[in-house]
C-alpha cells in the first residue's frame, strides 16, 4: 500500500495539471477516493498551487505598459542607426586617403611581430637580429612615410609617421636596411 | 475577426513594423510577468522583456512557423531572463529592488489573498522558497503557474521533453511543499 501511495503521490501534481493519460488520471482519481493520506497530499498541493498563483500571477498593479513599445522601438531604431553608422564608416574607410593610414598600421604590426619573433624563435630567419635597426618606408602615393628605429641595448623602438612637406612623388621609397650606429 | 499571430509575423517578415507593434501589445504583459517571476526585479524585468522583443524582431525573418509564435517568443525571453539571473547572482548589488517590494505594492491594491498573519507568513516563506529553487525549477513553476501552459509547450520553450517538464515540476513542488510544510 505504501509503495502504491508513493506512486500515486508522484503523479498528483500532473493529475491536477490535467497532464495524465485518461487511464492514468482515472487510476489517481479512484485511489484518492479511498485514501485519506493521499487526499491530504492533494489538499496540500492545491493550497501550494493557489498560493503560488496569488504570488506570481496577480500582476503588480502599478506597472504601466504605456511606454513599453517605445522602449522596443528605440532599440530597433538604435540598431538601424548603428547599421548606417557602420556602413558609413566602412565606406569612408575604403576611400583612398583614409585607407592610407591602414597601411602604416599593418607595417608597424608586421615589424613589431618580427622584433618579438627573435625572442620566441631565436634562430628564425624572419626574425630581426640582435642589433640596431632603422628603416624608412614610403607607404602610399600621398607622400606619407613610416620610419622605424630600433636600439637593441635599451630595447627602444621608435615608430615615426610623417608626411613629406613638399608632397612630391616618393613612390619608389628608399630602404636603408643597414644597421647604423646611433 | 482578430488577425492571427502568424499573419502578423508574415507582415513583420515583409518589413511592416506596425505588425510587430501589434504582437508586442499582445504579449508584453505576459512576457513581463514571466521575466519578473524569474528575476524578481521590476526594472531589470522591464528591460529584459523589451530586449527580448527586440531580439525577436531581429530574428523574426528566421521564424518559420514550425512552433507557435508565443512559444518561440517565450523561449527567447526565458533564456534571456535565465542569463540575466545568472549575472544577477554574480552581482547581487546591481539588483536591489526585489520581488518583496513588488508584492507589497500589488497586495495593497489587489484583493489581498494573504489577509491574515498566518497567510502573510506563508507568502514570505513562499517567496523565499521560490528564490531558493534552481533556475530550471523556477522556470517550470512560473511557466505553469503564471501562464498555465501545457507541458508540451513548456518543453518547447525550455528545450526539453514533456517527461522532463513533468519531473522538474514534481521536484520543484516537492521542495516548496517541504519548506512550507508548517503553512500548508
Ligand atoms: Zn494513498
Amino acid at each position: 500500500m505504501i509503495k502504491r501511495c508513493e506512486d500515486i503521490r508522484d503523479r498528483i501534481g500532473a493529475w491536477m495539471d490535467g497532464e495524465l493519460s485518461r487511464s492514468g488520471a482515472e487510476e489517481v482519481r479512484v485511489h484518492l477516493e479511498s485514501c485519506p493520506a493521499c487526499c491530504e497530499e492533494r489538499r496540500q498541493l492545491e493550497k501550494l498551487q493557489a498560493s503560488l498563483k496569488a504570488v506570481l500571477v496577480a500582476g503588480p498593479s502599478n506597472v504601466s505598459f504605456e511606454r513599453f513599445w517605445s522602449g522596443v522601438e528605440q532599440r530597433i531604431n538604435r540598431q538601424r542607426v548603428w547599421h548606417e553608422d557602420f556602413f558609413g564608416w566602412v565606406r569612408d574607410l575604403s576611400t583612398p586617403p583614409q585607407l592610407a593610414w591602414l597601411v602604416p598600421a599593418v607595417i608597424i604590426l608586421v615589424l613589431m611581430g618580427m622584433f618579438s619573433l627573435e625572442s620566441f624563435f631565436p634562430g628564425s630567419r624572419l626574425a630581426v637580429r640582435r642589433n640596431n635597426f632603422a628603416a624608412v618606408e614610403s607607404i602610399d602615393g600621398f607622400g606619407r612615410n613610416v620610419a622605424v628605429l630600433r636600439e637593441n641595448e635599451t630595447k627602444t623602438t621608435i615608430i615615426w609617421l610623417y608626411q613629406n612637406q613638399e608632397g612630391e612623388n616618393e613612390s619608389t621609397g628608399e630602404k636603408s636596411d643597414a644597421s647604423p650606429s646611433f | 475577426m482578430e488577425v492571427s499571430d502568424w499573419d502578423l509575423v508574415q507582415k513583420c517578415q515583409a518589413g511592416e513594423t506596425s505588425a510587430f507593434q501589434e504582437l508586442v501589445s499582445r504579449y508584453q504583459q505576459k512576457i513581463f510577468m514571466v521575466v519578473l517571476g524569474l528575476l524578481r526585479d521590476r526594472e531589470a524585468s522591464m528591460d529584459v522583456a523589451q530586449e527580448a522583443f527586440f531580439r525577436a524582431y531581429r530574428k523574426i525573418k528566421g521564424f518559420k512557423g514550425g512552433s507557435s509564435f508565443y512559444t518561440w517568443l517565450y523561449r527567447i525571453a526565458v533564456n534571456m531572463a535565465i542569463d540575466a539571473q545568472r549575472r544577477q547572482k554574480r552581482n547581487p548589488l546591481d539588483f536591489r529592488e526585489n520581488m518583496d517590494g513588488v508584492l507589497e505594492e500589488q497586495n495593497e491594491v489587489e484583493k489581498d489573498p494573504f489577509s491574515n498573519a498566518h497567510d502573510k507568513e506563508l507568502r514570505a516563506g513562499l517567496i523565499a522558497a521560490i528564490n531558493d529553487l534552481t533556475v530550471e525549477h523556477k522556470a517550470v513553476i512560473i511557466l505553469r503557474t503564471v501562464e498555465g501552459l501545457p507541458y508540451k509547450d513548456i518543453g518547447e520553450i525550455l528545450g526539453c521533453s514533456e517527461g522532463t517538464v513533468m519531473s522538474r515540476l514534481h521536484y520543484a513542488r516537492k521542495k516548496l511543499q517541504v519548506k512550507l510544510k508548517a503553512f500548508l
